[in-house]
């Protein structure tokens, strides 16, 4: 290779491709929703400049504001839901015995199916009449899990966590097996039994999986849709209507494309906004190394 | 102050598609290499139906120059995917629709062809069919649709088994309804099955006591955007109904988590866990498919109960009125497509649609009642559709689609408790009406 390159740098023929895919699927469409989210359009005549009403109204629009707090509550319920889960199961089957390398195989499985599938699946094990909730009264009582707020929200969480888990669990897995021996060979020396190790040294080495986790789960819970769309319809009434679904029905139900793509909009600030304040609170951004002074 | 301004069409469809991460598709197939040939493309709603437009569509081909291609979208996204293709290149020249606000939007965008001068030529084309069924797809007086299923009022169905077990029958007025509720919760069953997780079966019981409670007409009121039709005392009277049957327990108390779509409430009445469902006549074949013993034996059905004191005719019915093909006022052939649309009231129609179970809408079905797959059903269906006085089209479907989801939301929530009576008023008051 010709040193004109740089000091080995690929140049930027070397992104190239993949800026080009990103800027043509990705930024140009923002634009243009960008500019929708000025217009009001219903599919069928041209798109006539509407200035600031579809965000005024957007503004006003009670169901909106509260689809916005439930995509943040439904994320935050994710995140903590299955952080300590995942963390405990990839510890766990970080280990090397054959019978966790067989269980966590099997643990794996869910991630492997679709998200619609899955959706589909629970959806009819927890039928009020034919499902789960039919044989165990004491725990479902009526079983009315999908008409009511906090019981439908229940749902979702819990399938998103059986569905989602599993690949948290392997980024743990992963580093956890990453953590150097020496340091808990160390601890064994000094007397520390398995549960201060686990607090003293796994939890602190895998500081930077954890946020990468966490920013995985935060990305993927703003952006959730299949779940909702399959489980709850956003129901009852709008309850478990997030943003993200809501802009669907906007688009696709009420072919009011101007306010879907409003909505579009402030969800990608929103979530840009929330990633920033999390790569902030937890220091991402500057990549402090764990494995400093080894 | 309103600044009108365009943008590039094509770019922005690509990118809201895109930038929304959902397909939008238009039908499977290139549409492009028989444009500007002699065809004629039909597209329908993809369903089991399909197999008598295919017959019909050969029969059509026989004879004619203009040849007829038929375009299936199957699955539930019919609508949004012509939304998507009716003003592109690939638009049909004849299409399925629901009638009423489904075509509401496209007429309003100057993209459908008035059948008027057709009806002018060849008045069967109006006249051949049950007038209450025609005029849903008559927008401001003008006709743009023809008939081209089969009608599907709403019924309500029992299982006589249980029905008799309880010392009931179905019921002929409110009252009657109120006492079978009582009857039947004594007996252990839940009266009544509701898919209400699909939340259009919920819709169906506010249609059916507005008519009865305020007749037909406060519907249409509120409809063409009288905003004091919804907060009548008419109106507040028709959910007072509704609020008392629900409070009675009618419905059980889970009926929220209940789906007719996935065969939840329909099994709740097949397996004798519930004893009545108010559901459009697909109902039946439902039955047939999925549970054929019991709708062979146990199966029974109702007009809806009238309401003493009430301004409606307990004759009305409501329901979806039938299916409608409406016609592209860019196509290249009006003549053939005319031609075309003759059919759909031609007794090859009539036999092949009762053979699979659908009820047409022609002054002719009367005489092949006999032949249809289920005699007794098919008259019962026609004999109340030719004698009902208004035809009520399902509420979101007479409403335009930008109200939908809010109409279902709201009265979800009114039928559940969630939101009181003066809530949903409002909520329906500040529906788009046009």
């Amino acid at each position: 290779m010709k040193s004109t390159l740089g000091a080995g740098r690929p140049g930027f023929l070397w992104a190239a491709p993949a800026a080009v895919f990103f800027g043509l699927f990705a930024i140009v469409p923002l634009l243009m929703v960008a500019v929708l989210s000025f217009a009001s359009w219903d599919g069928l005549s041209d798109p006539e400049f509407a200035g600031l009403d579809n965000w005024k109204k957007l503004l006003d629009d009670p169901v909106m504001i509260k689809s916005l707090w439930l995509s943040v509550l439904l994320t935050l319920l994710g995140v903590v839901v299955q952080t300590p889960l995942s963390i405990l199961l990839g510890v766990w089957a970080a280990g090397h015995q054959r019978n966790r390398a067989v269980l966590s195989a099997i643990y794996f499985v869910p991630m492997l199916l679709s998200i619609a599938a899955v959706s589909v699946l629970w959806r009819a094990v927890l039928d009020p009449n034919f499902g789960v909730p039919a044989q165990a009264t004491w725990l479902f009582g009526d079983g009315n899990l999908f008409g009511m707020q906090s019981s439908a929200i229940g749902v979702l969480v819990f399938v998103s966590t059986w569905q989602f888990t599993p690949l948290h669990t392997l980024i743990y897995q992963g580093a956890a097996r990453a953590v150097p021996q020496v340091l808990y060979q160390a601890a064994q020396i000094d007397g520390a039994g398995t549960v201060r190790q686990f607090f003293h040294i796994t939890l602190p080495q895998l500081r930077n999986s954890i946020i990468t986790s966490m920013i995985l789960m935060v990305v993927g819970g703003l952006t959730t849709f299949d779940t909702v769309l399959i489980l709850t319809q956003g129901g009852p009434g709008s309850d478990t209507t997030i943003s993200a679904y809501y802009m669907y029905q906007k688009a696709f139900k009420s072919f009011d494309y101007g306010a879907a793509s409003a909505i579009a909009l402030l969800l990608v600030l929103v979530s840009t906004l929330i990633s920033l304040i999390v790569v902030r609170l937890s220091g991402y951004d500057k990549m402090r190394s764990t494995m400093e002074g080894l | 102050m309103k600044q009108r301004a365009r943008f590039p069409r094509t770019a922005v469809v690509g990118g809201a598609a895109l930038a929304m991460v959902l397909s939008l598709s238009a039908c499977g197939g290139g549409s492009d290499a028989a444009d500007g040939g002699d065809t004629i493309r039909v597209l329908v709603y993809g369903d089991a139906t399909n197999k008598v437009e295919k017959e019909l569509v050969a029969t059509f081909n026989k004879t004619s120059k203009v040849k007829v291609v038929l375009d299936t979208i199957p699955g539930a996204d019919y609508q949004a995917k012509l939304q998507t293709i009716i003003s592109s290149k690939q638009a049909p020249d004849v299409f399925f629709n629901w009638g009423g606000g489904s075509i509401k939007p496209f007429v309003d965008a100057g993209l459908l062809l008035p059948l008027d001068p057709f009806i002018a030529k060849e008045p069967d084309l109006k006249a051949k069919f049950l007038p209450s069924v025609f005029n849903s797809a008559v927008i401001d007086g003008t006709s743009y649709g023809v008939p081209m299923r089969g009608t599907q009022p709403v019924l309500l169905f029992n299982n006589g088994k249980v029905l008799k077990k309880a010392g009931v029958k179905p019921p002929k007025t409110w009252d009657d309804l109120l006492a079978a509720v009582k009857a039947l919760k004594a007996d252990g069953v839940t009266p009544i099955a509701l898919g209400g997780g699909d939340r259009w079966p919920t819709l169906m019981w506010f249609e059916y006591l507005y008519d009865r409670v305020a007749g037909p007409e406060l519907f249409q009121k509120a409809l063409d955007g009288d905003q004091d039709a919804w907060g009548s005392p008419d109106s507040r009277k028709a959910l007072g109904k509704i609020r008392e049957l629900v409070d009675a327990g009618a419905f059980g108390t889970n009926y929220d988590s209940v789906k007719f779509t996935d065969q939840g409430s329909p099994t709740l009445l097949a397996t004798g866990k519930a004893a009545f469902e108010l559901m459009g006549s697909w109902e039946y074949s439902t039955q047939q498919d999925a549970h054929p013993e019991f709708a062979e034996t146990d199966l029974g059905y109702s007009a809806f109960p009238s309401v003493e004191g009430g301004k409606g005719d307990p004759a009305n019915i409501v329901g979806n009125t039938n299916n409608f093909y409406s016609v592209l006022k860019k196509t290249k052939h009006p003549q053939a497509v005319a031609e075309f649309l003759k059919l759909m009231y031609s007794d090859q129609f009539v036999k092949a649609q009762l053979g699979i179970g659908n009820l047409p809408t022609t002054t002719n079905t009367e005489g092949f009642l006999d032949t249809a797959a289920s005699p007794d059903f098919a008259k019962f269906q026609y004999d109340l559709v030719k004698a009902a006085p208004t035809f009520q089209l399902s509420w979101d479907q007479a409403y335009p689609q930008s109200a939908a989801t809010t109409m279902h939301q709201s009265l979800q929530q009114f039928f559940n408790g969630s939101m009181d009576e003066d809530a949903f008023v409002a909520a329906m008051q500040a529906l788009p009406t046009s």
